[in-house]
């Protein structure tokens, strides 16, 4: 779904906010005002914000804080949350350990 | 590597209806589920479902469930549980945990039926312990036995909201707001009035400002929010609670079709990140299809004609049945999807105000902004007359895909139609004996009986009651109206119990004749 | 917004962004041209991290070597955004004869360059990282290796890049090179046309055929390699580290994580479906090939696996400087999967190059028209 987007488009200052605090990515502990901040220095899609911040890269991979984080994102960018890109999905889809994964059964 | 007609991931509703439809057409199918129990949410769906006869409409969720694992057995699928998709890859291939070993497996059809997950909102303190989802609460409840809190208040009036805040209140527990940032309320009007009358106020317009508490939830903060949902200030109510249920939403697990490289699409009608796909489950991947929440958030009896569809479309793309049989068999559950997605709540509705029935009567504001229909609305409704002797009051306002009340009236008093949404009325040539087959048969605990002329003086009323301790013939206590107010003293005639009623009781109290039209539930004395 | 600009970059990831803060940082309007969604989605944001010097080969040794003195330990300050740099050594480890002479030749040739490596035995090996289990015998030993996080370091570069007025253009697929009046200078996408004095081509894999419409080949294939991520353990060590064997590489990270990248042998033949996609196969075999070094990692939990293309040239080093043929065309790709630690160094010396026509280090070697037959 490539659509040019250009990075100087001008989505105004960061105006700081009375819950920048709150948590939002709980498996990482990432802020509301981190996830606002990173926008701002130019994260524009899910996938950076993902890996500038680590939102969604912590035990549930997302499953609670990609809708939350997106909804944030879209907010600063003036956009509809629905323009954003589908979160990433990687496999194990649950953390699995490594003696697990090593074993391939023979079925 | 072991390969299979039809592996299906998640033993759900719509799974395990897609695995019977294949295996009775002959493919060999497996179902892996990460649980240790099959039947995905419905063996936590303690209450009876809505629908018609085909639907399963009045039988309890579990039941549903169990009754599905029977077919599934008898049509020989195989249901391996405990066993983690774990990744979806290339060639239809996925791995699996099974104990301690990941194994592969193929599919020349593969059907996805992976379910939702809850949604979470944020405030202040929301992630705090004792901010829970009411999926998880209800799972705590109806699977393993847990009371999740003592005072706990619900944000969400969908009717997982409502159906988990009655649970709760079966359960033990005080529910001590129902709260929805919303104008009306989203779920089912007779969901919202078995819970406003036992005593549960009802919140809408209004939003929870901050969880309190140090190192769990001792308290809440709601305020009213305007059009806009921005807080109106000096409107901030609080409650001492231990739990907040958040009952705010699902969205699909689709992240094994994302994985494996199915066109997604962003669609907030269907609940979030879904794959693109047709009407019967039919994914970009030739042979992968999809069904149930995974697909679009809707309920389980549609999941469980999705499930058949998609399990019938494997059958028809692997050649074990002729385009024709395909074709006729959809048409037939089409029809049956069709028939669930009408009323005032179905999908195509979503969103919209909806002011008047069909039969051109005025919808209770009531019921939207508190919960219940107020007693000088409850009259214009066609269930609720007046008469000698004892008969049914209905107070079924709303529209909505539910017929099992006419049916189970042997004498023919209720009159619902060919369209199952229509409202029930009562034909005023039967006479009604006062079996109550229709009290325990509605799914909505809107049927009651009534008699102005039991004693001098005095009515009966004849109601649903479903939670324990059960009270005994002569108990004496309170009659609280559908606002869950007291209205007046009340005690308890009789109490039935019968397995033609399907735990439902019959509890019968007689209340001062002038109240007849105002009590609605009992509440003993202590 | 004008679309001409005195360098044209094709290509967001951590060389392309590299290259446009270094120009920027001395007054040259840059434009950045990125085909995908997202900046550094290529192998800059899917690698095991590694700023390492040890196991190079000789002709790009110098870059990293230049690159790690001078840029990578101010690099977090410069960008104001945690790089997560280590500078505690690589191991390259060794568990066989065979093993032990790779590593020997290895060892030799970067020693020639001046790089500090020196072969250590099992014994030593366990007292820099003694959760290596008894079957490493050697490795060799890097002290001024590390690593660092690619996500961070690759917005990183872009962020400030932006903040100093490059303009960031996303889903922007390059089609076609121009010359006009034998220079070249026009820059044409799917949707609008740049133009620049320079046009840097650092796009991957995809530079070869972005090149090719000016004539020019770049002798290269792709491979699709997989990482694995863990969940957050208790800290361990803080070496990066390698095998002889490249069965696997990786480090933990300053989240506690351990990132494994690794191979499996299909590497050259793993098809995707358009995208990236992981093998149903590799995961498994990589921590096979973990568990083998890292015992007490059996229990440590996979929470992310994920694949990445890897730009091959034919000898195994990148294309880097100025195509005379084709004047104004400069470029920086083919880094062959470890482009990540040597990017500053080699971003570095290309902005140098455009903007005074020289290097601090010699990329000679990295000439674009260095291939020869075998007879």
């Amino acid at each position: 779904m490539n659509s040019v987007n250009d990075r100087s488009r001008d989505i105004g200052e960061f105006v700081p906010a009375p819950d920048d605090d709150m948590l939002i990515c709980r498996c990482e502990e990432i802020t509301k005002g981190e996830i606002r901040r990173a926008v701002h220095d130019g994260m524009w899609t899910m996938t950076e914000i993902r890996r500038y911040l680590r939102t969604g890269m912590g035990l549930c991979q997302g499953q609670t804080c990609a809708r939350l984080v997106k909804g944030i994102v879209a907010k600063e960018l003036g956009i509809s949350p629905a323009e954003l890109e589908p979160a990433t999905s990687r496999a194990p889809m649950r953390p699995t350990e490594m003696r697990i994964l090593a074993k391939e059964a023979q079925d | 590597m072991k390969r299979y007609d039809l592996i299906i991931v998640g033993a759900g509703p719509s799974g395990l209806s897609a695995a019977i439809e294949a295996a009775k057409r002959g493919l060999e199918v497996v179902v892996f589920d990460e649980n240790e129990k099959p039947g995905g949410q419905l063996f936590k769906q303690i209450h009876k479902f809505f629908g018609s006869k085909e639907h399963k409409a009045k039988i309890r969720g579990f039941k549903i469930g169990e009754d599905l694992l029977k077919e599934a057995d008898a049509a020989g699928v195989k249901v391996v549980l405990n066993a983690t998709v774990c990744g979806m890859y290339q060639d239809k291939e996925i791995t699996v945990r099974i104990n301690d070993e990941m194994h592969h497996y193929k599919g020349d059809t593969i059907i996805i039926a992976t379910g939702a997950s809850e949604n979470m909102v944020t405030f202040p303190g929301w992630t705090l312990p004792g901010v829970i989802g009411a999926g998880a609460a209800q799972t705590m409840m109806n699977l393993h036995g847990v009371k999740p809190g003592s005072k706990i208040l619900m944000l969400g009036s969908g009717n997982v909201g409502l159906v988990v805040s009655f649970q709760l209140i079966q359960c033990g527990c005080e529910v001590v707001a129902l709260v929805d940032a919303a104008p009306r309320v989203g779920g089912y009007g007779v969901h919202a009035a078995k819970v406003a009358r036992t005593g549960v106020p009802f919140y809408l317009s209004h939003t929870i400002v901050k969880a309190e508490g140090e190192d769990h939830v001792t308290g809440v903060t709601i305020a009213e929010v305007d059009s806009s949902f921005k807080f109106i200030p000096g409107t901030e109510k609080h409650f001492d609670v231990d739990t907040i249920c958040l009952a705010v939403g699902l969205s699909p697990m689709s992240q094994l079709l994302k994985m494996a490289g199915c066109k997604m699409e962003d669609n907030p009608k269907r609940g979030g990140q879904v794959p693109i796909c047709d009407e019967y489950g039919r994914t970009s991947i030739p042979g992968v299809f999809v069904a149930g929440d995974v697909s679009g958030i809707e309920e389980a009896s549609s999941a469980m004609i999705e499930g058949r569809m998609a399990g019938i479309a494997a059958a028809e793309y692997l050649g074990y049945i002729e385009k024709e049989e395909l074709d006729s068999k959809l048409e037939e559950l089409d029809a049956a999807l069709d028939g669930l997605r009408q009323g005032m709540f179905a999908p195509k509705n979503r969103g919209q105000m909806i002011e008047k029935t069909d039969e051109g009567i005025d919808i209770s504001t009531n019921l939207l902004k508190k919960g219940y229909v107020a007693d000088d609305e409850i009259e214009r409704f066609p269930g609720v007359t007046r008469a000698k002797g004892i008969h049914p009051v209905i107070e079924c306002t709303q529209n909505i895909p539910c017929n099992p009340c006419q049916d189970s009236c042997p004498k023919k008093c209720i009159k619902i139609g060919a369209n199952i949404t229509a409202l029930p009325a009562i034909d005023p040539e039967a006479t009604c004996v006062g079996c109550g087959m229709c009290v325990a048969s509605c799914s909505g605990q809107a049927i009651f009986l009534v008699d102005e002329t039991y004693e001098e003086g005095y009515a009966s009323i004849t109601m649903p009651y479903e939670f324990l301790p059960l009270p005994e013939v002569g108990d004496k206590g309170i009659a609280l109206g559908r606002s869950g107010q007291k209205v007046c003293e009340a005690e308890v005639v009789n109490v039935r119990t019968s397995p033609a009623f399907d735990k439902t009781h019959l509890l019968t109290m007689k209340v001062p004749v002038e109240f007849v039209m105002k009590a609605r539930f009992f509440k003993k004395e202590v | 917004m004008s679309n001409a600009a005195d360098v044209v970059i094709i290509g967001g990831g951590i060389i392309g962004c590299s290259i446009a803060y270094y120009l920027a940082k001395k007054g040259t309007s840059v434009i950045v041209l990125e085909g995908s969604d997202h900046i550094g989605n290529g192998g800059s944001s899917r690698n095991g991290g590694g700023v390492r010097q040890s196991g190079r080969d000789p002709r790009e040794l110098p870059l990293v070597m230049y690159g790690i003195k001078n840029l990578w330990p101010t690099l977090s300050e410069e960008l104001e955004v945690d790089c997560e740099y280590h500078q505690d050594g690589n191991l390259r480890l060794g568990k066989t004869e065979k093993h032990k002479q790779i590593l020997e030749g290895l060892t030799e040739r970067a020693v020639k360059v001046g790089l500090d490596v020196r072969m250590i035995d099992g014994d030593e090996v366990r007292k820099i990282n003694p959760y290596l289990s008894e079957e490493v015998t050697c490795a060799s030993w890097c002290p001024t290796d590390g690593h660092a996080n690619p996500l961070t370091t690759t917005l990183g570069y872009y962020k400030m890049a932006r903040r100093l007025g490059v303009r960031f253009i996303t889903g922007e697929k390059v089609t076609e090179l121009k010359k006009v009046k034998g220079k070249l200078r026009k820059v044409i996408t799917e949707n609008n046309v740049y133009e620049g004095d320079t046009i840097v081509v650092a796009a991957g894999y995809q530079s070869r055929k972005i090149v090719e419409t000016v004539g020019i080949d770049i002798p290269m294939t792709q491979n699709m390699i997989e990482c694995l991520v863990t969940e957050a353990e208790p800290h361990m060590f803080d070496q990066m580290l390698g095998t002889a064997e490249a069965d696997f590489y990786g480090h933990q990270t300053k989240h506690g994580s351990f990132v494994f990248g690794g191979t499996s042998g299909f590497e050259g033949v793993n098809k995707d479906n358009g995208t990236p996609i992981c093998n149903s196969m590799t995961a498994s075999c990589e921590c096979r090939g973990i568990m083998k070094y890292f015992p007490a990692l059996a229990d440590a939990k996979i929470v992310r696996t994920w694949s990445g293309w890897v730009d091959m040239m034919v000898d195994g080093v990148p294309v880097l400087g100025n195509v005379p043929e084709v004047p104004g065309l400069v470029l920086a790709a083919g880094f062959c999967g470890h482009g990540f630690g040597i990017a500053p160094g080699a971003a570095y010396n290309i902005a140098e190059l455009i903007t005074t026509g020289t290097t601090p280090v010699d990329i000679s070697a990295l000439r674009y028209d260095r291939f020869k037959t075998k007879i």
